[in-house]
């Protein structure tokens, strides 16, 4: 059963912007993808770089040299050191997504006791526990906070 | 005693053969140059485009190191190369004890067409380095900057400053107009030995300025195809300077090669004996076996370790290639293919790896760790 740890107020990670926190002796980032909340941990499964420190972009794709697309705008997530990609969504990576993957954390946005919002599977693969909630579904006048289920 | 030992978690120094480190302006230089080079610096820097403009990470460095939003005003491109956050982030925060600074613009300078231009943002970069960067920590041993395209000149450049405590080796590109084993850049190679400095070899401006192509059949179109060039750029010089004969003429000098890996040397060793035994008569001058002759005088830096999917795999390149002794680690921090001191080698023989982490270095470059003297 995972515990529960505050990450802050939800408002104070805009979309396309992320926090770094420690929860339960790890460091773990979260990040807010178009209004909702996805954490993985911060430790890149190569060499264990601080992963949540790297680049957030889109997954380039080319058909053909000199063809450049960039699909599925600030999902990706590109290691600071030795530039390995993640999926922000599911912690898999982009060149062997079921054998190379960071592990991720259900994330809740919730007001006071109150959980407003519950978590959503959406990854693809059972073995990855992915979940994701919206900030918009949260009613009420209490300052919506994020918690990381870990 | 048991105190020092738990304060010191290691049993062996750590020297990392490889720290890049940058003048974060142009007008850092300026300083150390006549006011006409001063005056042409700020205008027009190197005057040389690099083949490969194009890297990894963000512009080529770590993207956890560099500080984006901050760069220098008038940044030569390099926003967090800062002597305090190396100190702090890679010296005290990975333990190393003595870390060599490589630089730097050596190498594209000996491609420029002015040689004199050239040979003087050498010695302001070389002023610079040691003022700003070796006299801040007394962990940084210095890889002195060089003209090779002028080789009297490189000589006289290591005979200033090859005297300076710090300073461990002059540096060569891999690029070139020659091979460098060829007797035009010998008086560079006699200079190392009369200041008991080694030469250390970083790739670097292959394919720019006056230097041929980065490869026999031209330029390649992507930076990750340069990558897997590198060990032709090394294996070049390995063999110029076994033929030429340059370790008979000097047998003191030890040449260290870096960042070139090292899983490519063992099939050129073998191929290199294989054809002396049949052809010998030819360069008669060559006395011993050429892998002896690499293994007596040529180390090669660890980084960027390659990765195969069988772990044993490597360890079977090390065993061929008596890494016990050729082998140095490196990290080149603080680019984006850094190798980290805590993975590298970890599992393998405490010897082998005492003799990586330090003691090949430290007979390479001719080292002195600042803790041996405190330790007394």
């Amino acid at each position: 059963m995972p515990s529960k740890y505050e990450v802050c107020f939800a408002d104070e990670i805009p979309a396309g912007g992320r926090r770094i926190v420690d929860a339960a002796g790890r460091s773990i980032g979260v990040f807010n993808i178009d209004n909702r909340f996805y954490a993985v941990r911060n430790s890149c499964p190569h060499k264990g770089a601080p992963l949540c420190l790297g680049v957030v972009e889109g997954y380039v794709t080319g058909e053909r040299p000199g063809e450049f697309t960039f699909e599925r705008e600030g999902e990706i997530l590109r290691c600071p050191w030795h530039g390995w990609e993640f999926d922000l969504k599911t912690g898999e990576s982009v060149f062997n997504p079921h054998k190379v993957w960071v592990r991720s954390y259900q994330v809740s946005v919730e007001t006071e006791a109150r959980v407003l919002a519950t978590a959503e599977a959406e990854a693809a693969d059972p073995g990855i526990e992915t979940y994701a909630v919206s900030v918009e579904t949260v009613e009420g006048r209490e300052r919506p906070v994020l918690y990381v289920h870990v | 005693m048991n105190t020092v030992a738990s304060m010191k978690p290691r049993k062996f120094p750590i020297i990392d053969t490889d720290v890049h480190h940058y003048n974060a302006r142009k007008s850092d230089l300026f300083p150390y140059m006549t006011r006409f080079n001063a005056e042409r610096f700020a205008d027009y820097g190197y005057g040389v485009q690099n083949s490969f403009a194009f890297n990894g990470g963000s512009r080529g460095r770590r993207v956890d190191v560099v500080d984006e939003k901050n760069p220098a005003p008038d940044s030569v491109g390099a926003a967090a190369y800062d002597v305090e956050d190396t100190r702090r982030r890679l010296l005290d925060g990975n333990s190393i004890d003595l870390a060599i600074l490589t630089g730097g613009p050596g190498q594209i300078c000996s491609t420029m067409m002015d040689l004199d231009y050239a040979s003087a943002i050498c010695r302001a970069f070389n002023d610079y380095s040691l003022e700003h960067w070796v006299a801040k920590d007394a962990r940084f041993r210095y890889a002195l900057h060089i003209n090779s395209s002028d080789p009297a000149g490189a000589a006289a450049e290591i005979d200033r400053l090859g005297g300076h405590p710090a300073v461990c080796a002059a540096m060569l590109g891999c690029g070139a107009q020659r091979p460098f084993g060829h007797r035009f850049y010998h008086p560079i190679y006699e200079a190392c030995v009369r200041n008991g400095l080694a030469v250390a070899m970083h790739f670097g401006a292959e394919g720019a300025g006056t230097n041929p192509p980065p490869s026999a059949a031209g330029y390649p179109s992507y930076y990750i195809e340069n990558r897997q060039l590198r060990p032709s750029f090394y294996a070049v010089h390995v063999v110029s300077f076994v033929f030429e004969g340059v370790f008979d003429k000097f047998p003191t000098l030890k040449l260290g090669m870096l960042e070139g890996g090292f899983a490519w040397l063992a099939p050129l060793m073998w191929k290199m004996d294989l054809d002396w035994k049949g052809l010998r008569r030819q360069t008669p001058w060559v006395k011993n076996l050429p892998s002896e002759t690499v293994k007596s005088h040529i180390r090669f830096a660890t980084q960027p370790m390659e990765e195969p999917d069988d772990p044993n795999a490597l360890k079977h390149i090390i065993d061929w290639i008596d890494g016990r002794r050729t082998l140095m680690f490196s990290t080149d921090y603080p680019h984006w293919d850094w190798d980290d001191p805590a993975m590298t080698l970890a599992g393998y023989p405490e010897d082998l790896r005492r003799r990586v982490f330090c003691e090949n270095a430290i007979e390479t470059f001719g080292l002195t760790l600042p803790s041996m003297s405190q330790a007394a």
